[in-house]
């Protein structure tokens, strides 16, 4: 029998060698070792997820290879969720996430959210050609803490800013961060329509919601 | 020298000869041309204009007659030649391009589920029809045809997800629905040459070295653009790849168009030491053009044409709350030779 950290190791291979149909047969060997099953998932998957990320910094890993591992990751979570004991699935920020109306692209959506959830944020996706009202509406339902808005046409941009002064109508503003990206965005634009942030690509996107809601978390304590 | 026509102009420009100022364009296609402007002011509104063919020419004719580019391009998206293979497509609004809403294949394996772009049904029609009709009017200015990229294409046949993992998984099967989408996209160009296009632009949005990575970027899209490029005889063959092309500079010689166009994130230094041989295209912002006064449309264009810009286009696809009047800036501004005297 392999040890815990074996075992750990093993996960992580798993992720960023893509190896999407192995990794199940590992988490449920982990499980029935007797291992925990957060820490299989933050330092196995989530860390496989990290090595793949870090990978594609360096481009020596591009979205193919990105979206296989998230493939393994999520056949990993699958089988380790389960097991999670309930005071583990701890309070977490949320987030809504869609491309919006009137574009279908949503493999750079997909990709934040994978990035974003092996971040440790509760992910809410409204998946693609999401109407501007439903950003809004599912913000409000599940309380979210940041609206992340992607799209690949220059064509549907304007969109973005009206989801804003939706939720500036709705006194919503103040209490949720927007975020927008895709290809033809850029920090120029998300500034001109009020925007909180602009992230360029998915690992760069966990960095800003990570400096948002940190600051965010600070502002409430102060 | 004497004044060039636009069409001699563009012609000239894309075989890198000697001519009196760069020609002033945009294709069509992915890298649409169109804006609400140009729509009421001609009356060819979309969503009509992508279906009938008479309001596609007339909104490509009204913009050209209104002071816009240099030339006529048709169509106004990059959804035609996968509709016609059997995606669904949603044709959009006045301000927003039409778009796939549901591919037909769940794998690249599927390929028997496609059917053959038919040049004589549908919005391929339309496009031919509407060429016809451009041409018909026999004026000096170039007509571009446009074809969406094979890849591009690909990914809206096949979920994009999944064709992505699957040329790393299956490629056999990938490049067997490579093929099919290449034999078509070729039946798709011809037909438009023959009806009377003066130039071919390919678009890969999807098909980029940032997504795929230097080696399925030559793998898949330099192999299966050229295969289009290759079977297409006219005069100007201009392809338009998006995003950043750090990763590969090195392939892009390899492309056999005579015109590469590129974004505005893109270095023109860069990419005139990457590509000496080929006219090089673009790479004018299209948040400047959509948003900025036309002072500052003026100097983004003598700064292109000062860094060498053989064609002055927009980088990408203009939004369609782009003001008429940032257009005709940016052609007077490329009008203006004496900005390019020295």
């Amino acid at each position: 029998m392999r040890s815990k950290e074996e075992y750990l190791q093993a996960l992580s291979d798993c992720v960023v060698n893509m190896e999407d149909e192995s990794v199940g047969k590992v988490a449920q060997e982990y499980i029935a070792a007797g291992y925990p099953a957060l820490e299989g998932i933050l330092k196995g998957l989530v860390d496989g997820m990290q090595r793949a990320a870090d990978l594609y910094e360096r481009e020596e890993y591009f979205i193919p290879e990105l979206l296989l591992c998230s493939d393994a990751m999520y056949n990993g979570l699958d089988i380790l969720r389960p097991h999670l004991e309930k005071s583990e699935t701890q309070k977490k920020h949320k987030i809504v996430i869609g491309v919006i109306e009137g574009d279908t692209h949503d493999i750079g959506k997909n990709l934040v959210r994978i990035m974003l959830e092996a971040a440790g944020y509760e992910m809410h996706d409204l998946g693609r050609d999401v109407a501007l009202q439903k950003f809004v509406d599912k913000a409000k339902e599940i309380n979210a803490d940041v609206i992340a808005i992607s799209t690949l046409m220059t064509t549907t941009m304007p969109g973005m800013g009206r989801v804003i002064e939706m939720l500036e109508t709705e006194g919503l503003r103040d209490r949720i961060k927007v975020i927008v990206g895709g290809a033809p965005i850029s920090p120029a634009f998300a500034r001109k329509i009020g925007a909180d942030g602009y992230a360029a690509n998915a690992v760069d996107a966990v960095k800003l919601v990570d400096r948002l809601m940190g600051a965010d978390m600070m502002s409430l304590e102060a | 020298m004497h004044t060039l026509t636009p069409k001699e102009r563009l012609l000239a420009a894309a075989k890198k000869q000697q001519v009196d100022r760069p020609p002033c364009i945009c294709p069509g296609g992915m890298m649409n041309m169109m804006f609400r402007d140009i729509m009421e002011q001609s009356n060819c509104l979309w969503p009509e204009a992508h279906v009938d063919p008479e309001k596609m020419a007339g909104l490509a004719f009204s913009l050209y007659e209104a002071g816009g580019f240099e030339n006529y391009g048709v169509p106004f998206c990059m959804t035609v030649e996968a509709e016609a293979m059997g995606a669904r497509v949603n044709m959009g609004d006045l301000l927003c391009e039409p778009h796939v809403v549901d591919s037909p294949l769940d794998s690249s394996a599927r390929l028997d589920l496609l059917k053959p772009l038919n040049i004589n049904s549908g919005r391929a029609k339309v496009v031919i029809d509407a060429i016809k009709i451009l041409k018909a009017k026999n004026t000096d200015v170039p007509v571009i045809g446009n074809l969406a990229g094979p890849v591009s294409t690909a990914g809206m046949l096949v979920d994009m997800s999944v064709l992505l993992k699957e040329f790393r998984k299956k490629p056999l099967e990938a490049e067997k629905l490579m093929e099919y989408i290449v034999n078509n996209l070729i039946v798709f160009g011809r037909a438009q040459i023959e009806a009377g296009a003066d130039a071919i632009c390919i678009s890969e949005p999807s098909g980029t070295g940032e997504i795929l990575g230097p080696q399925r970027f030559r793998d898949y899209t330099v192999r299966y653009v050229n295969a289009v490029l290759d079977a297409l005889d006219v005069s100007a063959k201009i392809v338009h790849i998006c995003g950043s092309l750090n990763s590969v500079y090195k392939i892009l010689p390899e492309l056999h168009c005579d015109v590469f166009s590129f974004d505005s994130i893109v270095p023109i230094s860069e990419i005139k030491a990457a590509l000496p041989e080929k006219a090089i295209m673009g790479n004018i912002s299209t948040h400047a053009l959509g948003t900025m006064p036309p002072e500052k449309i003026k100097q983004l264009v003598r700064s292109c044409q000062q860094k060498g810009m053989d064609i002055i286009a927009p980088a990408c696809g203009l939004p369609t709350t782009t003001p008429l009047t940032n257009i005709r800036a940016m052609v007077e501004a490329v009008r203006d030779v004496k900005t390019f005297a020295g």
